[in-house]
């Protein structure tokens, strides 16, 4: 019994994932016996199945929440849990139970009866904590292989669209052939160290470890694939074809999902592998994420502009934000790594608005079709106030001053400006300016085409949902308030960013 | 240096398997007697001739059926390793393998529930 004994606090912290874990399986078992059962007649349970989902990520949200220690490595040091991991986990715990929320009326319109969407949403979340907590690279390629799969099959849940399947094979070629990147990227530092261990590694690269050039050139070989996976998981620009695709097939469910939950813990687990682990490797690190993050701005400013179809442009647009978190990255400081948690919460918030304002313009014309900017240009006569909350969400995504967006961008240049790469943050504010274009065009479609081509107007909506016109009046409300008092937020994001350094 | 001199073992196993694999091909290629008919000619292993027109259908229910042979399968061979080694394990290692065999009964009884293993 001696064995329970030293595991007892392990298991402690372990508890919120512990219990995940097991309602997943409990709520397996529950839906394949009601939706089977012949007595029953069958039944659907999408909506039943959705609020126990949404009520088990509250319970892990509580226990997340209220977990005493603050700092300890578990498991053979196989798991981190402190301050970072703890909050990463509770951003991305509330914004899948807002994400639930939203399109619970979304998945039964699109006729989505299966009951494993629910569960593969919940497998993807379990796969996110474990991955925001590990600290050993066999720990971290397993989690971003559990999420990564559930995240394959929710882009295939719509199985009657040949959209949907083909962004669901789409998906899973390219992402296994990322995750085998990872894995060959690992397998050389493994080789060259002997240690897969965040610990053990950052200890013996805190040494004089560049005495040999033959290893010190094969690391660096291994650094180069594992951030080639990153890059690509995270969709940087020469590594983005798959998002626009994977965004525009999947149903519009699964994209909020892609869209707004899974960066942030992507960004926590390589920012802890980079910046405390190989930081003797900076300078071609460095190099690679500027390099990147350059390219992505140029490709998500200039391909967006050629959009038609709502979901790719966002798409496009998410491939721009992600190079300006590669710049707060690339920045390398303690202020540098707030500003990308600072941009990155806010721009979860924003994206957030703004998905569940692409939800909401769903009318009966559209609705098993992509949208496109012309299904935007009656919203301004059908519901003013969506059209307003449209324009501010973009406005805010653009960075236009009165929106938090503005202030999470200029915190980013700033800091990157700080950290001495000032040609490149002098062309991401250049791009910018372009991008800023095709968010101007979007408002132009919402409130003045409808003026100048009289386009049909006998066009049925379907009402807001009482989730969807929360989400549209708090995400709002949040985007105005932080701008006047970001203190809150500031505070939150400066104990993440002290905690990786 | 020493990486290389690490491979040399493999570097040699590489040589040998190259080798008796063409010997073993080549002589039962050489001194067999050859005659080949239709039948002997097809492909026999997994149903489908390969070099045919893509668009013909098939039925899911082969890779279906493949697929969870696989997981079965390899849960097989994680049972080996673990029950060779179980006198050294501490309980952890006991109830550890008792948890994945309990999740995956789950999926066992998700499988057979909604119908998967039936062919008919």
């Amino acid at each position: 019994m001696n064995f329970f004994l030293l595991h007892q606090n392990h298991f402690k912290l372990f508890f919120p994932e512990v219990f995940l874990a097991t309602s997943i399986l409990l709520l397996t078992l529950y839906a394949t016996y009601v939706a089977s059962s012949r007595s029953l007649g069958f039944p659907l349970i999408t909506r039943n199945l959705n609020r126990i989902s949404v009520f088990i990520l509250i319970i892990t949200f509580l226990l997340v929440y209220n977990n005493e220690i603050s700092f300890k490595e578990v498991y053979q040091n196989t798991f981190i849990f402190d301050i970072l991991s703890t909050q990463v986990k509770e951003i991305t715990l509330i914004s899948s139970i807002i994400c639930l929320l939203l399109f619970e009326e979304s998945l039964l319109k699109l006729k989505i009866n299966n009951f494993e969407y629910s569960l593969l949403l919940l497998g993807a979340i379990l796969g996110l904590m474990f991955l925001v907590s590990s600290y050993d690279l066999l720990s971290l390629y397993l989690a971003i292989e559990m999420q990564s799969l559930c995240l394959y099959v929710l882009a295939a849940a719509k199985k009657d669209s040949t959209f949907s399947t083909e962004a669901g094979l789409k998906y899973f070629i390219l992402g296994s052939f990322s995750s085998a990147l990872l894995l060959f990227g690992i397998s050389i530092l493994y080789g060259c160290t002997g240690t897969t261990n965040f610990h053990d590694l950052s200890l013996l690269f805190s040494a004089d470890f560049g005495s040999d050039p033959l290893m010190t050139s094969a690391i660096e070989k291994g650094i180069l694939f594992i951030a080639a996976a990153f890059l690509f998981k995270i969709a940087a620009a020469p590594l983005h074809m798959w998002s626009p695709d994977v965004y525009e097939g999947s149903p519009i469910s699964s994209t909020i999902f892609f869209a707004v939950i899974p960066k942030l813990a992507l960004f926590t687990v390589f920012l802890r592998l980079f910046q405390g682990v190989l930081f003797s490797f900076q300078d071609i690190l460095l190099y690679v994420l500027v390099l990147f993050s350059m390219a992505s701005v140029v490709v998500g400013s200039f391909a967006a502009l050629k959009q038609k179809k709502l979901k790719r442009l966002l798409a496009y647009s998410s491939i721009s934000h992600v190079g300006y978190l590669l710049l707060a990255f690339a920045a390398n400081s303690i202020e540098g790594t707030q500003a990308l948690f600072f941009y990155l919460s806010i721009y979860m918030i924003t994206s957030l608005t703004l998905w569940t304002f692409v939800l909401s313009i769903e009318s009966t014309t559209n609705l098993n079709r992509s949208k496109t900017l012309v299904d935007l240009s009656n919203i301004v006569t059908a519901n003013p106030l969506l059209a307003l909350t449209g324009l501010l969400a973009f406005f805010s995504l653009a960075g236009v001053p009165p929106l938090a967006g503005f202030y999470a961008k200029m915190q980013v240049f700033v800091h990157t400006m700080g950290s001495s790469f000032f040609f490149a943050s002098f062309f991401a504010i250049l791009t910018s300016v372009i991008s800023s274009y095709y968010y101007i065009r979007v408002i132009k479609n919402i409130y003045f085409e409808g003026l100048i081509n009289k386009t049909s107007t006998d066009v049925f909506h379907y009402p807001v949902t009482r989730a969807s016109s929360l989400m549209l009046g708090s995400g709002l409300l949040f985007l105005i308030f932080l701008f006047l008092n970001p203190t809150m937020l500031l505070l939150f994001t400066e104990k993440m960013a002290l905690s990786l350094f | 240096m020493y990486l290389i001199n690490e491979y040399i073992p493999i570097f040699i196993l590489l040589i040998v398997a190259i080798g008796l694999a063409s010997i073993i091909l080549g002589a039962s290629y050489l001194l067999s007697v050859q005659k080949p008919d239709t039948e002997k000619n097809s492909v026999y292993e997994c149903g489908f001739d390969p070099y045919e027109d893509s668009r013909n259908q098939f039925d899911v229910r082969f890779y279906l059926v493949a697929i969870l042979f696989i997981i079965f399968d390899l849960e097989a061979m994680f049972l080996f390793p673990w029950a060779v080694s179980l006198a050294q394990n501490s309980a952890m290692g006991f109830w550890t393998m008792m948890d994945f065999l309990l999740e995956l009964t789950v999926g066992f009884v998700y499988v057979w529930k909604i119908g998967a293993l039936e062919w008919e």
